[in-house]
């Protein structure tokens, strides 16, 4: 199989600080939720901002569809078509639910295309439309998480990267989240997904990853990881609340 | 009664003047986080333009205005090219920026005071010693053509930062930076872009200061505690915060001087300062600090 984004060995830190990401590795496929699941500290985070230029790659590559991305801005790795939710407050709290889909076509040139698009977005998502000119701050935690997720969709993005979509969140709407998630999938969307909470996230990937201070441990289908019994004792410590 | 009325309509047309004030040091903090001590003494510069303008050339300060907006925002590229960019991704930039922008403040009052002497001058074109009267109220034509550009200065901003394009890619850069950015947006490109028109709209505000109070170049650091306290009670960062707060603070402060003497009008502006930290340290629309 072909891998739309492959990260080849890259060593990674915070401005001039020690490397937190060591010969890091991962090989994503196109169409599949991959999860990336690992303690805390382990870099999670770290990979997903150094993929997407927020943070310099000192060694090693990152290539999408075969092309090395490695020293390009933010903006230009989401022109080509990696858009990343970080992790909590991804949105703009004093602007309008609107508003913030409108910068999720920032790039976009085209206004009326803009328009468009955002229509929608806000039919397959109601509760966007319902709320289109309250402040998104005053929104509910997974309202805004929605808000976050379908934000992403305005550019059509061949992968997204979720940062912890879980967090902060009751179980009953992180089960929805994941929904949103699986439905993003569904449309043809690759996702990369990092999850302190190991066994949901695993449960609703293909894929599973196992990062360790800074290397990838080992990976698998995402089933094949969830009854490995390395992390069953390293990661999820037997009972972790799900 | 009709005092105070009077009195209301005195402290709404100053108010609008130090909401202009207050307005390019909001913006500059909200979106770059720089804490610009220096701000008034760049108004000064403002006053400066068009008090020569007019002493010079007979330009009316109306006029001089916008060539002290463009002068002003010029200088602010300059500043923000030479002193701020560079280590605008330092963790301790704010606190970084108050020390620079003081220094700076020094900077600029010192080459007023070499080039221009310390004497006090106000422009005089002749509405500044002017008024209407409607019945008992007397309305000084200078405070009131002031108050209203600056209100429609305001106005235009909040119109920009609120339908266009790059107002709204700086609005999102002042509340998520990290979004922003991940979204497309030129967070560099918008830090100069609104560093530029804080500085432009401190010339534009020093243009209409020059003419309805007196000035010197050593007056600043009176303006910088007036100007602190708005952007506080506004809460951080906050626009329309500062532009409420620079009229309410304007129309007390009115009634305190008529009440109990001009001397004790300014000290409203500190126990506003003071009061605020104590029982509402977010000011009016600043977030709640966070715990976590």
């Amino acid at each position: 199989m072909t891998e739309l984004l492959e990260v080849d060995g890259i060593t990674a830190g915070y401005g001039d600080g020690p490397a937190i990401l060591v010969g890091t590795t991962l090989s994503v496929q196109p169409g599949k939720v991959h999860c990336i699941i690992g303690p805390n500290g382990a870099g999670k985070s770290t990979l997903l901002k150094a993929i997407v230029g927020m943070l310099k790659v000192r060694q090693g590559d990152v290539r999408f569809n075969g092309e090395s991305i490695v020293g390009l801005r933010p903006d230009q790795v989401l022109r080509k078509g990696i858009c990343l939710v970080p992790q909590e407050r991804a949105l703009f709290p004093k602007m309008t639910v609107r508003e913030n889909l409108r910068m999720g076509g920032y790039s976009l040139a085209d206004k009326s295309d803009l328009e468009r698009r955002i229509d929608r977005i806000e039919e397959q998502f109601p509760i966007l439309k319902e709320r289109r000119d309250q402040h998104a701050g005053t929104m509910s935690g997974g309202q805004q998480q929605t808000l976050a997720m379908a934000r992403t969709m305005i550019l059509k993005p061949q992968i997204v990267m979720l940062d912890e979509p879980s967090l902060g969140l009751a179980p009953k709407i992180v089960a929805e989240v994941f929904e949103i998630m699986r439905a993003m999938a569904a449309d043809g969307i690759t996702i990369l997904l990092v999850e302190q909470n190991a066994l949901m996230g695993l449960k609703h990937a293909d894929w599973g990853v196992v990062l360790d201070l800074g290397r990838t441990l080992f990976e698998g289908p995402a089933k094949e990881v969830l009854a490995d019994p390395r992390i069953q004792e390293l990661y999820l410590g037997g009972k972790r609340a799900a | 009664m009709a005092d105070i009325l009077q009195i209301l309509i005195l402290g709404l047309a100053l108010g609008g003047v130090y909401a202009l004030m207050g307005s390019g040091l909001s913006l500059v903090f909200g979106v770059m986080r720089i804490v610009n001590l220096a701000h008034p003494s760049l108004i000064m510069v403002g006053a400066y333009v068009a008090y020569w303008a007019f002493k010079l050339y007979g330009v009316d300060p109306m006029i001089s205005l916008p060539i002290a907006t463009v002068i002003l925002g010029a200088i602010g590229v300059l500043l923000y090219k030479l002193i701020f960019e560079r280590e605008a991704r330092s963790a301790k930039y704010s606190e970084m920026t108050v020390l620079l922008t003081f220094a700076l403040a020094m900077v600029v009052e010192g080459a007023l005071g070499t080039a221009f002497t310390n004497t006090q001058r106000v422009t005089s074109p002749g509405y500044a010693t002017d008024a209407f009267f409607i019945a008992d109220i007397f309305i000084p034509k200078g405070q009131l053509y002031a108050g209203i550009v600056s209100l429609t200065l305001i106005t235009f901003l909040a119109l920009f930062m609120k339908y266009s394009r790059f107002g709204n890619a700086i609005r999102a850069t002042t509340q998520n930076r990290e979004a922003a950015e991940l979204l497309g947006v030129n967070v560099n490109l918008v830090g100069l872009v609104s560093f530029a028109i804080g500085i432009a709209l401190a010339g534009a505000a020093g243009a209409l200061v020059s003419f309805i109070l007196s000035f010197f170049p050593a007056k600043h650091w009176e303006w910088i505690a007036i100007l602190m306290s708005l952007v506080v009670l506004g809460g951080m960062g906050s626009i329309l915060g500062t532009v409420l707060a620079a009229y309410i603070l304007s129309v007390v402060a009115a009634f305190v001087g008529f009440y109990f003497g001009a001397t004790w009008s300014t000290l409203t502006f500190f126990v506003a300062l003071f009061v605020v930290l104590l029982v509402r340290p977010q000011g009016l629309f600043g977030e709640k600090p966070e715990l976590a």
